[in-house]
């Protein structure tokens, strides 16, 4: 048995999410809200459009961080969280590689991207397909997923760099493809920094 | 129509028959075409550029003797099965003197490429040398995994195409699948493998390699392709021998994607 998505989405999509000072979903002991996603894909378009053209590259890195951070507490709050226990861990047997799935699952689950994993060299590369996110929809210029970016950056370091907080910053996460550029799919590709 | 033995083909020399290229023409489509029509008679091979020969006979639909070179029976047609290059002639009303197969063609072809499989992996001398180097080639020469699949789509028969992780998730998918819920089947087909996989696993016996499931006419063929699962959808169940022959390379190149 490994983690099989459907049952890992059918099993969240279960839960009742209701929001107070605690937030969504105060399992995952991080703050989760609900932000309509127009306000987060404006305020990246905003902030790459003000950026100066010797700038961008470096704002665009700025997003992806903000993406890591986020990404890097909230997965650490998913992962280790009752829910994730009690849905993902009983269908674990491949170990770390078993425990992205799950996560993506999650994700998948939450609504915060259709994607998934296409190839896993354990500790050392990841190939992730999204088909759906909400930064394909923005407005801009080149690839722009950098919420995915970060986040996938933020899985793996949790699955394969030292343990949390210790493993900040050992892989980093590329975008090879993207629906913004007219791609089938969002591709997002992490190896060792 | 009178039937003609082995030994008197030169009497049918002023036959023109069927002839054709196998480059063009390979030897399942051209089985497929004459049992679908009833036809008996024999296949006459020649192998380019080495010149090998080889005969195929067939009755209404049932593949009585195949020989290639040396080789007969079902090595025979196993080895004629890997022609690419050479030339065919169909003679109708020939029988062959011996029978080494005896069994429908459909069927036949499906043994052949069972022996075919079996033979390559016992040839491989240096598996992880060849893997290694095959992998290299991949590296320098390979194409992305929507071009394999646009490949397989090509192959007569097959309807549609999914490749999904172990978990579910729907990698890639073409083809025609307006009958069909690509995540449902998706996650059915994991959950499906994954079962096959703890029953070889409690039996101790090898990795699932081939996956068969019929519905009426309609059968979907699944195979591990690197990491992930490939299903090809086929309404057609007669045209599975030529289609497991026909993706086997291609299934092969697909496992390098994933």
């Amino acid at each position: 048995m490994t983690v099989m998505r459907d049952t890992v989405v059918k099993s969240l999509a279960k839960i009742t999410v209701q929001g107070d000072e605690n937030g969504l979903i105060p399992e995952y002991e991080v703050l989760v809200n609900l932000l309509p996603v127009k306000l987060l894909n404006t305020f990246s378009e905003r902030i790459m459009a003000a950026a100066p053209p010797d700038k961008k590259a470096e704002v665009e890195e700025g997003l992806v961080r903000a993406a890591y951070e986020c990404g890097y507490h909230t997965g650490c709050g998913i992962i280790t969280s009752d829910i994730f226990n009690d849905v993902v861990l009983p269908m674990v047997t491949e170990g770390e590689k078993d425990i992205l799935r799950g996560a993506y699952a999650a994700f998948t689950a939450w609504g915060w991207a259709k994607s998934g994993i296409v190839q896993l060299k354990e500790g050392e590369k990841m190939v992730i397909r999204a088909f759906d996110y909400y930064e394909a929809d923005s407005g801009g210029e080149g690839l722009r997923g950098y919420m995915l970016r970060g986040l996938s950056q933020a899985f793996f370091d949790l699955a394969y760099a030292e343990p949390y907080p210790d493993g900040m910053d050992t892989y980093i996460c590329r975008q090879s493809k993207g629906i913004e550029v007219g791609d089938p799919y969002g591709e997002f590709i992490v190896t060792k920094k | 129509m009178p039937v003609q033995r082995e030994e008197s083909i030169v009497a049918g020399k002023g036959d023109t028959g069927l002839k054709g290229n196998l480059s063009l023409t390979h030897i399942t489509d051209l089985l497929q075409f004459l049992s679908s029509s009833s036809k008996s008679g024999m296949i006459q091979l020649v192998r380019h550029p080495d010149g090998t020969e080889g005969k195929i006979f067939f009755v209404a639909g049932e593949l009585v003797s195949a020989d290639s070179g040396e080789k007969s029976g079902l090595e025979g047609l196993a080895d004629l099965l890997a022609w690419e290059q050479g030339t065919f002639h169909f003679i109708p009303g020939v029988a062959s003197a011996k029978s080494t197969i005896g069994l429908s063609v459909q069927h036949a072809i499906m043994e052949a490429v069972v022996l075919l499989d079996r033979q390559a992996k016992e040839n491989t001398a240096n598996p992880i040398r060849e893997v290694e180097e095959r992998s290299l080639q991949m590296q320098q020469e390979g194409r992305g995994s929507a071009e394999v699949l646009n490949d397989l789509l090509e192959i007569s028969g097959i309807d549609a195409v999914v490749v999904v992780g172990r978990d579910g998730f729907v990698i890639e998918s073409a083809g025609s699948s307006a009958r069909v819920n690509i995540d449902e089947l998706g996650a059915s087909l994991a959950h499906a493998i994954n079962g096959i996989e703890e029953m070889g696993a409690e039996l101790n016996v090898n990795m699932f390699q081939d996956m068969f499931i019929e519905y009426g006419r309609a059968v979907i063929m699944c195979k591990p392709v690197g990491d992930a699962i490939a299903a090809v959808v086929t309404p057609d169940a007669s045209k599975l021998g030529i289609i497991r022959h026909k993706t086997k390379k291609l299934f092969e190149e697909l496992g390098h994607s994933f």
